[in-house]
């Protein structure tokens, strides 16, 4: 029984790398190990366990990497092909199953993942006198790494009842994969830029916590005195333990327990619509994600923002300006340039707009669904980066000015639009045409409607900019930009969405018979 | 197949008995002196129409009568220079959320957003009409088979032929299950035995009280298929009525033909019957 298995799941490995789509992901997926199984060697080699903050840091990064590794095999979004349940119909006593499962789950990408970052430990600790307790915690811990991944997928498998929950699960897993792997990634660079006091005691303290949880203990266990290593590793042992045989039991179930209905066998997935609220303005953005995912015409704005900040700078550089402030200036242009770009978003749907006319929902539910893209895309983008320009840009305390003034314009930008794409629309690009074609007809309105929302998003923002201007002088300034900003964005996205709301629905028809005349 | 013959022929008895004439059904469709122009041409000129509940209406004319734009202003889509619609008690109009609720539109010739599945499509159309997520869900599978859409609905609209867009507009306007349904050209591409598969869908729908106002130019059909006519020519109404009072003796063919000018001697055309053979 246990070699069937084991014969399946090799060629299930093989099949990994048949010529094909696959191939391409087979191999990403193996250079993404590699580095990481590299890296965690590598590692092992630089560390310097007499060294406190050394011995801190191990124990971050090994958690953190023994997480990643253990829901890896939920981010491949594809299920278990050795899902228990799938044997349910064959005469296999569920020990033997179970037995069989867990051997074959010690083969494959995650558990050489896991042996790896176990003899890394060894190494690491290697000619030390807890060395023979760093071998023991290495196995305990690759072995509860393997197990804990089974656990995992069963879990998965089952929360996946729909398309939209696989999907869910998917992502998640890619999250925890990516915060896991910077967070190992941080503490390295922690390491080995910052030696300050303060750096080491956060360390030593964070270790200190995940030394008591039940993911770091084993990894903690060779640094630990003789009383704790002794518990650690007595704990890790029942944790493997308890995690077998709970094993052999969850196996069991899973074979008598019929298989959970699946609520959308007979229907088929409506991708974003499944994922909003059914309510009016959760389909417009529902659409609207999908249209600015698919379309040509707003794919064009997707390739165009990043650029355009990255042109900016190129031409200041030349032109031999003072580089490092200048940093601040790309957040700003792009979260303008993506609240602008729905200005004229009505125009888009061209004649289609007539569901919406026909439909008699508020104009305000039309406009926060059309706000949904830009916002999904332009918030993250701006959280992230700014951080990071801020530091770049070598200008004290600016952070908040430059969250602020960004998110500020981005919402602003939507609340005029919101205004401006009802009672300013111009023809635009037809349905179907590429990212670059021209409207037929390019009429004076359409150069007075971008000219006129492009000033007023700037003229609401001229405050804040005003407070930027003072806090470039006096650093205390950024703070209140910020907040200002902020109000500025809020307010205006919840007063543009409301008269544009009205707006809408008091000139559709005149919209609708706008789009039938080009 | 025995309806449209059992509802004229219904009539006689009725005419029989003067003393107990059953009450007609009120009227949920009024629109009065509805006038449009674009520039200097008058679109549609002072049009007033009565429909009753649980009719079938049919509203036909030539090309460029005037159909398209009149149903156009009756479902909110186009607004009329003058006069009224009013659906089911509210004033299109004046008071377009209420009336909205009550109607279901199958315009000619507009886009849908065609990037969606059909059945994307559906669902989108239910949720604006204030649907929740599995009315709209069920709904949308009923609608389906009932249309024959069903193995479709998971390709783009915009993969669809004429006739398939057609019939998921017509699904679209059928899923909030309006008072009042308005068809511009619904049976325009569709295939015959789709054109049955509706007609029924609509004739159980009137029989359930709701009712159809449909623009055609298949003669045949609307007599078919229509308790009631209107014809529009030039803007105006020509004749409106139940089928018999705008048809009298003859064919509705011959009697629209005689409205919108009759036939017209072919003059001139002398090189067409001299073949270059």
């Amino acid at each position: 029984m246990v070699d069937h298995v084991l014969r399946l799941k090799l060629a299930l490995l093989a099949s990994a790398f048949r010529p094909g789509v696959a191939l391409a992901r087979t191999i990403g997926v193996l250079l993404l190990a590699g580095g990481v199984g590299t890296g965690v060697i590598w590692l092992s080699t630089q560390v310097d366990v007499s060294l406190e903050t050394h011995r801190a840091a191990l124990v971050i990064v090994a958690t953190a990497v023994s997480i990643g590794i253990a829901v890896a095999p939920l981010s491949a979004g594809l299920g278990s092909a050795l899902e228990p349940r799938r044997f349910a119909a064959f005469p296999i006593a569920p020990r033997e199953l179970a037995l069989a499962l867990g051997i074959a789950a010690a083969i494959g990408l995650p558990a050489v993942l896991a042996a790896l970052l176990g003899i890394s430990l060894e190494r690491a600790w290697a000619g030390e006198p807890s060395a023979v307790a760093a071998v023991a915690a290495a196995v305990l811990g690759a072995i509860s790494i393997v197990i804990v991944s089974q656990y995992l997928v069963v879990v998965g498998d089952q929360l996946s009842v729909s398309t939209a929950a696989r999907r869910t699960v998917t992502a998640i897993a890619r999250t925890v994969i990516v915060v896991a792997l910077a967070s190992a990634v941080v503490t390295v660079a922690v390491v080995v830029v910052d030696s300050s006091d303060s750096a080491t005691q956060q360390l030593v303290a964070t270790a200190g916590v995940l030394a008591n949880t039940p993911m770091g203990m084993l990894w903690a266990a060779p640094g630990s005195e003789l009383a704790p290593m002794v518990a650690r590793l007595v704990a890790g042992l029942v944790m493997v333990a308890v995690l077998a045989l709970g094993w052999g039991v969850i196996v069991a179930r899973l074979l008598e327990s019929p298989q959970r209905t699946r609520a959308d066998i007979a229907r088929s997935s409506l991708g974003w619509f499944d994922l909003v609220p059914a309510t009016p303005s959760g389909v417009i953005a529902a659409r609207s994600l999908l249209y600015w995912t698919r379309d040509p015409r707003y794919r064009f704005v997707l390739l165009g923002l990043p650029l355009a900040p990255v042109i900016m700078m190129l031409a200041f550089a030349v032109a031999g300006a003072p580089l490092p402030p200048l940093w601040l200036l790309p957040l700003p242009v792009l979260a303008l340039f993506l609240g602008w770009f729905s200005h004229n978003d009505v125009a888009y749907d061209h004649s289609a707009v007539w569901l919406h006319v026909a439909a008699p929902f508020r104009g305000s539910a039309d406009r926060w669904g059309r706000a949904v893209p830009p916002l999904i895309l332009g918030v993250p983008i701006i959280l992230a980066l700014s951080p990071l320009l801020a530091l770049w840009s070598g200008v004290d305390d600016v952070l908040p000015a430059l969250i602020g003034t960004s998110i500020g314009l981005l919402l602003t930008g939507l609340g005029v639009s919101s205004v401006s794409s009802a009672i300013g629309a111009y023809p635009a690009a037809r349905p179907g045409a590429g990212p670059f074609d021209q409207p037929p007809s390019l009429e004076a309105r359409a150069g007075w409607s971008q000219a006129l929302s492009l000033l007023a998003i700037i003229a609401f923002m001229a405050p804040t900019l005003l407070l930027v201007w003072w806090g470039l002088s006096d650093a205390q300034w950024f703070t209140v930009a910020g907040i200002a900003g902020i109000a500025t964005g809020v307010g205006m996205l919840v007063l543009g969405i409301a008269a544009g709301g009205r707006a809408f629905r008091r000139r559709a028809p005149e919209l609708l018979d706008l789009m039938l005349r080009t | 197949m025995s309806k449209p013959t059992a509802r004229p022929t219904a009539k006689k008895p009725r005419a029989k008995r003067p003393a107990a004439p059953p009450p007609p059904p009120p009227v949920v469709l009024t629109v009065s002196g509805l006038s449009k122009s674009f520039g200097q041409s008058r679109a549609v000129a002072d049009v007033d129409l009565e429909v009753r509940k649980g009719s079938i209406f049919g509203f036909v004319g030539p090309n460029g009568a005037g159909k398209t734009t009149t149903l156009s202003m009756v479902t909110g889509l186009l607004r009329p220079d003058t006069g009224t619609v009013v659906v089911a008690g509210a004033d299109v109009w004046r008071d377009p959320t209420t009336a909205k609720r009550s109607i279901g539109v199958l315009p000619d010739r507009m886009r849908l957003f065609d990037r969606l599945t059909g059945a994307q499509m559906l669902y989108y159309c239910g949720v604006l009409h204030g649907l929740d997520r599995e009315t709209a869900r069920s709904r949308t599978d009923d609608l389906a088979v009932a249309l024959g859409l069903d193995g479709s609905l998971d390709r783009p609209v915009r993969d669809y032929s004429i006739g398939m867009v057609k019939k998921v507009s017509l699904a679209a306007a059928l899923i909030h299950s309006p008072a009042v349904l308005v068809l511009d050209e619904p049976f325009e591409s569709v295939d015959p035995v789709s054109t049955a598969q509706a007609v029924e869908l609509l004739r159980r729908f009137a029989a359930a009280g709701g009712t159809v106002v449909l623009s055609s130019h298949n003669m045949n059909l609307v007599e078919r298929v229509c308790d009631a006519v209107a014809v529009i020519v030039g803007g105006r109404i020509l004749a409106s009525g139940t089928l018999d009072e705008v048809r009298g003796a003859q064919s509705l063919e011959e009697r629209f033909v005689e409205l919108a000018g009759g036939r017209v001697a072919v003059e001139g055309l002398e090189w067409l019957t001299t073949f270059s053979d």
